[in-house]
């Protein structure tokens, strides 16, 4: 009985270190971004506190806040829906093929995975030059379908091998072609991995930085782009930088709540599929 | 499934156009360029071309391995981090109570969702000397920026930035780790129980050894995302001081748009490729073949 309440303490403590970790530092960004400037190098810090708009004010108004997330939003929401698109297609593509090149191209597309960014982003940059696509929406949103589209395609086609048989058997006695059997049967048993599919997506796209940094111009640059202006600077204003750390983690830590089912289904289908 | 089969192919055909020109173009056109003593404009195949040049630079540069060195480090720290106190969270997760268990899981998910550039600026205000959090905690033991410089050491940098990766990246080692620890058939830690067997003992002898598919997936995916960090240390150090936390990613970025010196940035990214896949490559391919092996049904 003692040894009991020793581990439930034990579990209680462990429990609550836990959270505070996962938590504060959120927290920390969060409520700075509402503080005046004296307060925010408080410690320890205020948990009462006066909210101010201020910071807000400034990056929305002064800066071009409004402008990048304007533009954030065109960038994931593009390369989202067209990696969903033409991801899912491959997939099914991949799972009514018979030959041997479904391995093939499957290994190929995971093989992707081990590229790192850098090795594809600079020669890309100069590439984008040479044709004039630098500065605009094309080579960001390209480059995040390059990343996305082969990832919605591996995860869709999980499921899909996961669909029992009979159904495309069963819609083939009913004369329904391939492409009908996708549209009618395949693709509405699919939302739960067009669900993980998007929210891994727009997670990528929303909050990737290398890319857009160095596609980008004044007019298109992304909420990550802004915020790294803010880090590199010689000395931080904390409540600025705050205020927009805010405006880029708080829309899709929401959708990941709201999401959360998805999230999880997402990320463990590698894992148990391995 | 005949000859001429052209349906399959032509569904294939955007995500491989796709492939092809944004990966594997890039790809190959970085390495001919990295023959070249190349900064932007035009290129003069004849007077630029440098053979292996850019290379053998590369290896007498000092620069160089510091951030192979430091790139290496960072991994095996992450790695080693995101393992040890994800299996530790992700036991503590599967003792609670099945009803407490899906309201802790989305805010322990939470930092999964912050972009990293985000998560380095976060912990750059944490690892603040003025009014840190972290420094503020330090000092009820006593301890200040003497004893622990933080981002200002050159010895103790690299740590933060571990810190910051492993604050990222534990969520999802228990999401993963949660997931197998599910699949585990109870019967298994009853017939433990029964035979006396101790808490410590049910985890070595039962649920370490069922989880290895997923500390494999973990590794892969862990391991590469951590060989290639580059917004992190972006936003945290910059690659300072006196390139302690220099990435390889962030040392080709840096020559790449700080000097406009492509052909070397290319050599050295050609080079993040090629620990890329020395490192993971054989954990890719052995997952590889086991997913072949069980996965596909065709």
């Amino acid at each position: 009985m003692k040894k009991k309440t020793r581990t439930r303490i034990l579990q209680i403590i462990f429990g609550v270190v836990v959270f505070v970790i996962a938590i504060l530092p959120v927290y920390m960004i969060v409520s700075s971004s509402l503080k005046p400037t004296l307060l925010i190098r408080k410690m320890p810090p205020e948990f009462v506190f006066e909210p101010t708009w201020t910071h807000y004010l400034k990056i929305f108004k002064q800066g071009s806040f409004l402008s990048y997330f304007k533009n954030s939003l065109i960038v994931a929401v593009t390369s989202t829906a067209v990696s969903i698109l033409i991801g899912s297609l491959a997939a099914y593509g991949l799972a009514i093929m018979k030959s041997d090149w479904a391995n093939r191209i499957t290994g190929f597309l995971t093989f992707s995975k081990l590229l790192p960014a850098i090795t594809i982003m600079i020669p890309l940059y100069v590439m984008l030059d040479k044709v004039q696509l630098l500065g605009g929406f094309v080579g960001v949103i390209l480059s995040h379908i390059a990343i996305n589209a082969p990832f919605t395609t591996w995860l869709v086609l999980g499921f899909i091998q996961d669909l029992p048989q009979d159904l495309f058997e069963a819609a083939k006695l009913d004369g329904c072609t391939r492409m009908k059997i996708f549209w009618r049967v395949v693709f509405p048993l699919l939302s739960p991995a067009i669900g993980s599919a998007v929210l891994l997506s727009l997670q990528y796209s929303w909050n990737e930085l290398m890319f857009a940094m160095q596609f980008t111009s004044m007019k298109s640059y992304t909420l990550t782009v802004g915020v790294s202006r803010f880090v590199g600077a010689i000395s931080v204003d904390w409540g600025q930088s705050s205020a927009a750390a805010t405006v880029v983690m708080l829309p899709i830590i929401l959708v990941g709540f709201f999401l959360q089912k998805y999230l999880v289904s997402g990320l463990t289908a590698g894992a148990v599929k391995g | 499934m005949e000859r001429g089969d052209f349906l399959p192919f032509l569904l294939l055909l955007p995500v491989m156009l796709v492939v092809f020109f944004v990966m594997f173009l890039p790809l190959v056109y970085g390495i001919v360029i990295s023959l070249f003593d190349y900064h932007m404009g035009d290129l003069d195949f004849g007077r630029d071309f440098v053979g292996l040049g850019n290379y053998i630079r590369m290896m007498q540069d000092k620069v160089f391995w510091k951030s192979t060195v430091n790139t290496l480090y960072f991994t095996a720290g992450a790695i080693a981090g995101d393992l040890f106190f994800g299996t530790l969270v992700s036991v503590w997760i599967q003792s609670l109570n099945e009803r407490i268990r899906p309201i802790i899981r989305p805010i322990v998910t939470i930092p999964l969702l912050v972009s990293p550039i985000i998560i380095g600026l976060i912990w750059k205000y944490m690892f603040n000397i003025n009014g840190g959090m972290v420094y503020w905690i330090l000092s009820w033991f006593g301890l200040g920026a003497e004893q622990f410089p933080g981002l200002a050491g050159s010895s103790t940098a690299m740590f933060c930035a571990i810190v910051a990766h492993w604050w990222q990246v534990i969520p999802f080692v228990v999401i993963v780790l949660s997931s197998g620890l599910v699949s585990i058939p109870n019967d298994y830690y009853e017939a433990a129980e029964m035979d006396g067997a101790s808490f410590i003992q049910k985890f070595f002898k039962i649920s370490l050894p069922s989880l290895m598919p997923q500390y494999m997936v973990i590794l892969l995916f862990n391991g590469v995302d951590a060989i290639k960090v580059f917004d992190i240390i972006y936003a945290l150090t910059g690659g300072g001081p006196n390139n302690s936390t220099m990435s390889l990613s962030l040392y080709a970025y840096k020559n790449a748009f700080d000097h406009f010196d492509m052909g070397y940035a290319m050599a050295i990214s050609n080079a993040t490729m090629l620990i890329s896949f020395l490192v993971f490559g054989i954990v890719f391919v052995r997952y590889n073949a086991k997913a072949r092996k069980e996965g596909i049904k065709g």
